[in-house]
């Protein structure tokens, strides 16, 4: 399978070298719904110009990345075009290695549960097939690479690129099995952009489902585990965030990064949906809504947590899902992070209620993203409530794109386990309903 | 001849210069560009040089479209009397014509890129005259009807200039609608104020053209520009001759002036002492020996003066900064304790991972 993801990675490093070298790589470079202020390229140029001039670059209220992309593109700063190429081919192959794994995991675990009988008999047609699995990885790598929204990420030399590898990076090291590194790549991932702290949950319970602990609140073994891993993401973390300090000596960076993240200062309009709440909102109650809107991101995964136990890695999508949806800055690059794991869940395709309504609302919303900022900017002749109206139509289509996914794929298990032609008491067809 | 020459050295200024802001845009506007050249129109004949007068205009009403007559602005009705010609020179224009440029060209705090003729350049014996007009209220006057200078910043920018030795004496004429509030709170010395109307007055337009379509003059600035027509740069006509200026019978509202902050009398204040720029230059064909009684003059000050410094002309254009570059900073480079950190923890991983038995592979 090397030489077709060869062939893939090739086409895409075409796509970008071509683009760089085009006159569109400013335009897409200035859109903002490609770079925020967390991850514009003119700002890390700008953070490193500061320090060149003996000015910490975290002084005023540009720069809000984290000393280590400092140190990385203090050397790289000339080759950025081909750093992030090399991110973007990376973030693809360690996604193209995780979901091979996660295939193998996914049809050991079908196997034993056929034998076991825990299937009903007559799901013959759900259950997947290693024929059809074969493509999934590469088509994955596929809709990585080649998503217009990564490779705009790409051509706008937004460090979300680098947010994403790392991700990637995690979830590859998750599904290996390796506690360690997962940590480490965890830790990693939360140090430089807050939110995938909720990650953990998925990535422990993967880890435990794969050393074969149960996960039952009294159990001994399910406490001593999540906490060596607790620790180890703990002691990960605090050791990057200390490495940092050494950078600058100074402690400057946290709440330039994360006090800029969580408090939301920038009302800069982008895809989420901070900006156009908090730019109208009283002082008076701006610190609740922050709150209330940050929770938001976090206040999902305990229920995914018990819903999904016995399926992390699709409760790691969805969180992956959430947090690009909920954030404070998202831009098109989280987007695509978990849009490259859809066709691992190809199968549920049957199941699927709305998605051609939802791909309509989302490739629509994509196209007058541009044309309604072009409107309200440089025509004058619409008005912000105009552009987030889109941001809301584009968020609200995210949003039933995850819980129709969500939906269909608690349907299929529940239709593996008992049978595919449901009755009710009294004989009659039963319809599934997502309660 | 000593107390010729005496009074040569006594007088006040050696320069002048002119700041004259129109703030207001659009065509019905019209005006309050046509008073500001008026303005310029007598400055400059009167003998201020365009390198002395800082000119604001914040629209442009000869290139109009509206403008049936195009490149004239006319002062007066059936058109008689152009103030646009080919040799106006507009410093400010347009959307430049903000508070905070306005304030920045009064205190001289700008940025080392701006060009010299946007520059006041005046010095401690320059005598300045400021003229604004525009849409004018209680205690401010609006910009570009979008932003207003209030009473108090323009006293303070004042203060400013005169803690800066920006000028000698200042002459500020304002007409607009309540012009006499603008004046209210200036509390430097050497200030001489007039404006169109008090306080709850609105100041009139003079005659509308109908062949134009809007008004061509406010009364007051009409009325001071025919009193303008009349000064020569050898005129003796004095401050007291332009406060009787455009009496009610004529302006409707009731001029006002503020002498208190004042120096001289303003029955010695000639016209030409704003308005003009009046070199005292005296021919002689004796020699005339200075001798150092004239010096001595200077010591006759009570000693209870300030005993500051000498004050010097402050360097306003800094074409050091400008020729010189400075020297290139050096490059920032992360601490070797920081490297060596980074590079030691992702090898612990990578061996923690993969195992030590890789270690002799790498060596």
């Amino acid at each position: 399978m090397a030489a077709p993801l060869v062939l893939v990675v090739l086409a895409a490093v075409t796509v970008r070298a071509a683009l760089f070298r085009s006159s569109l790589a400013a335009f897409i470079a200035e859109r903002v719904e490609v770079a925020s202020p967390l991850n514009a390229w003119k700002r890390v140029v700008e953070g490193l110009a500061l320090l060149d001039l003996g000015v910490s670059p975290y002084s005023g209220a540009i720069f809000h990345e984290t000393p280590l992309i400092i140190y990385l593109f203090h050397f790289l700063i000339e080759y950025a075009e081909l750093v992030f190429m090399i991110t973007d081919v990376l973030t693809a192959v360690a996604l193209y290695l995780a979901i091979q794994d996660f295939n193998k995991v996914v049809f050991k675990k079908q196997k034993l549960l056929i034998e076991l009988d825990k299937y009903a008999p007559d799901v013959a047609e759900l259950i997947q097939t290693p024929m059809e699995m074969h493509y999934i990885p590469l088509k994955a790598a596929l809709f990585y690479l080649l998503n217009p929204y990564t490779v705009m990420s790409c051509v706008a030399k937004s460090t979300c690129a680098i947010n994403n590898s790392v991700i990637a990076f995690f979830i590859l090291a998750t599904i290996k099995g390796s506690a360690f590194l997962s940590a480490v790549f965890l830790a990693l991932a939360t140090y430089q952009s807050l939110y995938p702290l909720t990650l953990f949950a998925p990535a422990l319970l993967y880890l435990l489902q794969r050393q074969f602990i149960p996960i039952k609140l009294k159990s001994k073994s399910f406490w001593l585990y999540t906490m060596q891993y607790a620790s180890l993401y703990l002691c990960s973390l605090v050791v990057i965030i200390c490495l940092s300090f050494f950078l600058l000596n100074s402690w400057d960076f946290i709440p330039s990064v994360y006090g800029f993240i969580l408090s939301v200062p920038d009302l800069t309009p982008n895809i989420g949906l901070f900006w156009y709440f908090f730019a109208e909102m009283f002082e008076h109650f701006s610190l609740f809504f922050v709150c209330v809107f940050q929770m938001n991101v976090f206040f999902y995964t305990i229920p995914l947590a018990i819903k999904l136990k016995e399926h992390p890695v699709f409760f790691m999508f969805v969180q992956i899902a959430i947090i690009s949806i909920f954030k404070s800055y998202p831009t098109v690059g989280d987007i695509a992070l978990y849009m490259a794991f859809l066709p691992v869940w190809s199968h549920l395709y049957r199941f699927l209620r709305n998605i051609f309504i939802l791909s309509c609302v989302l490739i629509f919303c994509s196209f007058l993203f541009p044309v309604l900022w072009h409107l309200w900017i440089y025509a004058g002749s619409a008005n912000s409530n105009f552009y987030y109206a889109i941001t809301l139509t584009f968020n609200i289509g995210q949003i039933l794109l995850i819980s129709d996914y969500f939906y269909a794929f608690l349907r299929r298990e529940y239709y593996l386990t008992h049978g595919l032609h449901l009755t009710r008491q009294d004989g009659t067809e039963a319809m599934l309903v997502l309660k | 001849f000593q107390d010729q020459a005496e009074q040569f050295f006594r007088s006040g200024h050696t320069n002048n210069w002119a700041v004259l802001v129109c703030t207001s845009r659009f065509w019905f506007n019209y005006r309050h560009v046509a008073n500001t050249l008026s303005v310029y129109r007598s400055v400059k004949r009167l003998g201020i040089p365009d390198s002395h007068i800082v000119l604001m205009l914040a629209d442009d009403m000869a290139c109009n479209p509206r403008n049936p007559k195009p490149a004239t602005v006319f002062s007066h009705k059936n058109m008689e009397l152009n103030v646009y010609g080919d040799d106006v020179e507009v410093d400010y224009r347009s959307y430049e014509v903000t508070v905070e440029n306005f304030l920045r060209v009064l205190t001289g705090r700008i940025p080392p890129s701006t060009p010299r003729s946007k520059r006041l350049l005046s010095d401690d014996r320059s005598n300045i005259l400021i003229y604004m007009t525009g849409h004018g209220g209680n205690g401010f006057l609006k910009f570009q009807d979008s932003e207003e200078i209030t009473n108090v910043e323009l006293a303070d920018a004042f203060e400013q200039m005169w803690q800066k030795r920006r000028y000698n004496e200042l002459l500020f004429i304002i007409d607009t609608c309540q012009g006499a509030s603008m004046y209210e709170r200036f509390y430097s010395p050497n200030i001489m104020a007039l404006a169109s109307s008090q306080v709850g007055e609105d100041s009139l337009s003079h005659q509308p053209d109908l062949g134009i379509g809007v008004h061509l003059m406010d009364r007051y600035t009409f009325y001071v520009l025919e009193f303008l027509e009349e000064i020569h740069p050898a005129s003796q006509t004095n401050m007291n001759d332009l406060f009787q200026v455009c009496p009610k019978s004529l302006c409707v509202s009731t001029p006002g002036h503020r002498t208190d902050l004042f120096q001289r009398d303003p029955q010695n204040v000639l016209i030409t002492d704003f308005f003009g720029s009046v070199r005292k230059v005296e021919i002689t064909t004796e020699t005339i020996s200075l001798d150092r009684d004239l010096a001595g003059f200077e010591s006759e000050f009570p000693e209870g003066e300030l005993a500051t410094e000498p004050l010097k002309y402050a360097e306003q254009l800094p074409v050091a900064q400008i020729i010189h570059q400075k020297p290139k900073q050096k490059d920032w480079h992360p601490p070797g304790g920081f490297i060596l950190g980074l590079w030691a923890l992702i090898i612990m991983v990578f061996f923690k991972t993969y195992g030590i038995k890789h270690m002799k592979h790498v060596f």
